[in-house]
């Protein structure tokens, strides 16, 4: 034991020796600095031992009341039974089982009020005193329809604001809340499984600023032995994301344990999740950059309601910046509001990263040092992400002929059914299957995101990778002469940095048809700009690169009428080493991988060919699935 | 029939013993108070009732509350006395299709909400542990070798000749397309071999003898020569390895269960009559 401590030691020394400043994580003021140190040492701990783990971050069940308004009964149990691979019976009676189980899970049921959706269902007097909460007790008794219609009044009271006075009656909630989350984290202990399956105790923080989008998923890395009676900070305390990092730091030092927030859906907030300004109207400061970088060190950015990495707006030479906008790029949460075009630069992750350093270079701190992941938000308790098992984001869109033609209309803006995506992934490098090595992962963001499919992807950073380094043991070699995704490029060594990228289908699923790196950084002038590197792609010797860099398309196999693909194009393997040729040593920046599948079809395809339909015109059929990872920066203080 | 006759049946009826057990219930469950005179304008809380109080807030916190956690109480119930008073003033228990829905609620409940305090025994853990071993046996693991060859046309021929060169003794380590899989793994769980190689895959190493090179085996990626090299078949689990499981799935059947028989046991002292139009 006493030789690994200080063979980490030493590795921390290495990594961090010349340049503390762009290296040591930033610590809030309040934080113990004892812990502090093991942190340090946990952060430069990643090893060529890591394998991949998949997991669900974001998951609502019956406890939360939007999800039970809407119709569903299934609860965390249920959740963590059907992640970990047991049969369920859906909402709507289909027994269900998942071929591949996940590794990990949290179920994060929005934790204000939690539980009382149910007690309306059920009728809990004290809250069907009101009218309006009465009226939707009965209006749950009814059809789906009337269901998802009390629902939508609720989300759409809930985001302005303006629900009945009773629901913000915390004096009369409180014994119930108390006992639904008691109940809550002793489920999640329950089916906590180490090496097998595990069970995060975490929740949903639904901040909304009139419909304008603000959530965040907090996710806790300890046991009930720590965690003990902690009720969660919720935004009925309060909505400003500063008050719940306050939480956060006061929660680690009273019990020891650790936490952190991961912000999700950008593209609801109109604006709102990756501003220039602080959530009260003041200017960002380096305080809150470093608090903001320490308490959320990842963002989720793809997931049922759409993915919120680029959109073609911000990005219009990236020709693939188009998935999952559709519906989702049009309004904020509830659509009480229209999008503009001047919000769309602080909603998507690859500017926000970009700003990132921008804000680094006037602060001396990147607010915006985030790795990535995806996730479900499905709120049926049934986490599901593959396009051909698709059970549907909410209780009316599980299995059905019409599902994918409901639509939800709020003014002249309507969402369809089929604009829900099958959710996303997040897939995380860790030694073992437990909740410390996988936060710890999460931590370092030694994660990537995933549209809901399992290829395997690897990122490293150095200063002298070479072809030959993939001939031998290069993840060896990546975690010994680099840094792994999310991490920092150590001081430079030579010219320019070079990447080991490597890409393997899922194993069951579709070929891979090409790498990018997304390389962004800012100028002496303080402009931000991206650029797309095509790297590595499959059928090399026929496909091309044209003079404005766009590669030849890979192809397409789908078969609509069959829902079927093949993999008679792509790549089962790509893998290479990359050397930016545009590097100048003093300009922050930025690397990350996208990796694009071949086409195949999406879920609403499937139906069409399983419910013998025909789907009707605009309905998108087909996608390329992809992993984005997270970052690796550059930093001129480790220039020579 | 005279009153009282009338209402001496009434009562031997299993539904009106059925809505005055539920009634009864329901006051004890949703208010967890004694039944009231809803008339009554005067609130006397007892030491009992502090008690109480006490013991319930206990159970959740794991610890006594102090004196002024028990001050915080009592005035929570007297809040929750007077709302009830004035529920019941307002008639919200008449007839109520919403307070129906709870009763019935709470009937549910109640034939389930032991079980989360309820401890089920070792035998009755071994038993079905006895019923379904299978289910909760460590998965089976696997030592072997992989040459990987990618499945373009004609791999299938290769791999016929390949398999008969290595089983003259051709060096393995220099055969086959490069593919980011491990070539030797070792010891490495079924659930693991699935998730990295693929289900089938994982499916086809059970009928695979140790020796002799053998396949070619098909993945999601091409095929594969493979040399087992060891198994360690999955054993029968012992009670005290896989208790948590075991009483995760107790619990959760037993959930069903039991709501099942009690409704049952109901239902068989009812006369159902429906008239189909």
């Amino acid at each position: 034991m006493k030789y690994i401590r200080l063979h980490i030691h030493t590795a921390s020394l290495l990594a961090c020796g010349i340049a503390l400043a762009s290296c040591s994580p930033p610590v809030p003021a309040e934080r113990p600095s004892a812990q502090t140190t093991a942190r340090l040492e946990e952060k430069a701990a990643p090893s060529s031992e890591t394998r991949v783990f998949f997991g669900e971050t974001h998951l609502h069940t019956a406890n939360s009341s939007d999800a039970v308004l809407m119709g569903t009964r299934l609860m965390p149990e249920d959740a963590l039974r059907f992640g970990s691979g047991e049969t369920v019976v859906s909402n709507t009676g289909i027994k269900a089982k998942l071929a591949r189980p996940l590794d990990f899970m949290v179920v994060a049921d929005h934790a204000e009020q939690i539980g009382t959706g149910r007690e309306i269902l059920t009728g809990n007097p004290l809250l069907t005193a009101d009218p309006t909460v009465k009226r939707w007790a009965e209006m749950m008794k009814g059809t789906p329809e009337q269901s998802r219609s009390a629902a939508r009044e609720l989300i759409s009271g809930f985001s302005q604001g303006k629900l009945p006075p009773i629901l913000y009656d915390r004096v009369i909630t409180a014994k119930l809340v108390e006992s639904v989350w008691a109940q809550h984290v002793a489920t999640v202990e329950r089916y906590n499984q180490p090496g097998k399956f595990t069970a995060f105790i975490g929740y949903e923080f639904t901040s909304l600023v009139k419909g304008n989008n603000l959530h965040r998923i907090v996710v806790f890395r300890d046991g009930v032995e720590k965690f003990g009676k902690t009720m969660p900070f919720t935004a009925l305390d309060s909505k400003d994301p500063e008050d719940l990092w306050k939480w956060f730091a006061n929660y680690e030092q009273t019990t020891g344990g650790q936490v952190l927030g991961i912000p999700h859906n950008g593209n609801l907030s109109n604006g709102m999740m990756f501003a220039l300004n602080d959530f009260k109207g003041g200017p960002l400061t380096a305080d809150y950059a470093r608090r903001r970088q320490y308490w959320e060190p990842l963002t989720e950015i793809v997931q049922a309601k759409g993915e919120s990495e680029s959109h073609p707006f911000l990005s219009p030479n990236d020709e693939f910046a188009n998935f999952g906008k559709a519906g989702w790029d049009v309004g904020n949460l509830d659509l009480s509001a229209t999008k503009t075009n001047d919000m769309f630069a602080s909603e998507y992750a690859r500017e926000a990263l970009k700003r990132g350093l921008m804000l680094e270079a006037k602060l001396g701190i990147n607010p915006f040092k985030f790795g990535m992941i995806g996730a479900g938000d499905i709120h049926t308790g049934l986490s599901t992400s593959e396009e051909n098992n698709h059970l549907g984001e909410t209780f009316i869109l599980e299995p059905s002929a019409e599902r994918a033609m409901r639509t939800e209309k709020r003014g002249s803006i309507t969402r369809f059914g089929w604009q829900s995506l099958a959710a996303g992934l997040a897939a995380v490098w860790a030694k073992e299957n437990t909740r410390e090595a996988i936060f710890d992962a999460m931590r370092r963001r030694e994660v990537y995101a995933t549209t809901g499919t399992r290829l395997q992807v690897r990122l490293f950073g150095g200063w002298d990778f070479s072809e030959r380094d993939l001939k031998g043991n290069w993840v060896k070699q990546g975690y010994a002469r680099g840094v792994p995704m999310g991490g920092d490029l150590r001081p430079a060594t030579s010219k320019a940095p070079s990447f080991i990228i490597s890409a393997l289908k899922d194993a069951t699923g579709a070929n891979l048809d090409r790498i990018q790196i997304i390389k962004g950084w800012v100028d002496a002038s303080g402009q931000t700009h991206e650029r797309i590197f095509n790297v590595a792609w499959s059928s090399p010797e026929t496909r091309k690169v044209s003079k404005d860099g766009r590669l030849t398309a890979v192809g397409d196999t789908v078969d609509l009428k069959t829902a079927t693909y093949s993999n008679s194009i792509g790549a089962v393997e790509l893998r290479t080493v990359w050397r930016d040729p545009e590097f100048k040593p003093g300009v922050r920046a930025f690397y990350y991988a996208r990796v694009l599948e071949i086409p195949t079809p999406r879920w609403p395809a499937y139906d069409a060919a399983r419910y013998q339909f025909a789907l009707p015109d605009g309905v998108k059929a087909e996608s390329q699935e992809r992993a984005y990872t997270s970052p690796i920066w550059y930093s001129p203080k480790v220039a020579p | 029939m005279s009153l009282r006759e009338r209402l001496r049946a009434a009562l031997k009826e299993p539904l009106v013993h059925f809505l005055l057990a539920g009634l009864a219930l329901f006051l004890f469950f949703a208010w967890r108070g004694d039944a009231v005179d809803p008339e009554s304008r005067t609130i006397t809380i007892t030491e009992q009732q502090v008690e109480r109080l006490a013991a319930s807030w206990a159970q959740t916190w794991q610890r006594p509350p102090a004196q002024d956690e028990i001050d915080g109480l009592i005035r929570d119930y007297v809040k929750e006395e007077v709302y009830y008073r004035e529920g019941l003033r307002m008639g919200l228990d008449q007839d109520d299709t919403i307070i129906r829905r709870r009763i019935r609620s709470k009937m549910e409940f109640l034939a389930s909400s032991e079980l989360e305090n309820e401890a089920p025994d070792d035998a009755t853990l071994q038993a079905l542990l006895d019923k379904n071993p299978q289910a909760y046996a460590a998965d089976a693991r696997y030592s072997f070798d992989q040459i990987y060859l990618a499945a373009q046309d004609g791999a299938a021929a290769g791999a016929a000749e390949m398999l008969a060169a290595l089983n003259k003794g051709a060096d393995w380590q220099k055969l086959g397309d490069a593919i980011s899989l491990p070539r030797s793994p070792e010891a490495v769980d079924r659930t693991r071999i699935a998730t990295e190689f693929g289900e089938d895959f994982a499916a086809s190493l059970a009928g695979i003898k140790p020796g002799q090179w053998a396949g070619p085996v098909p993945s999601g990626f091409g095929l594969h020569l493979v040399r087992m090299r060891k198994v360690e078949a999955s054993a029968k689990p012992k009670l005290a390895e896989v208790r948590q499981k075991l009483e995760n799935d107790w619990r959760a059947q037993t959930v069903k269960d039991r709501e099942a028989k009690a409704y049952q046991t109901l239902l068989d002292s009812y006369t159902i009559r429906i008239a189909k139009p």
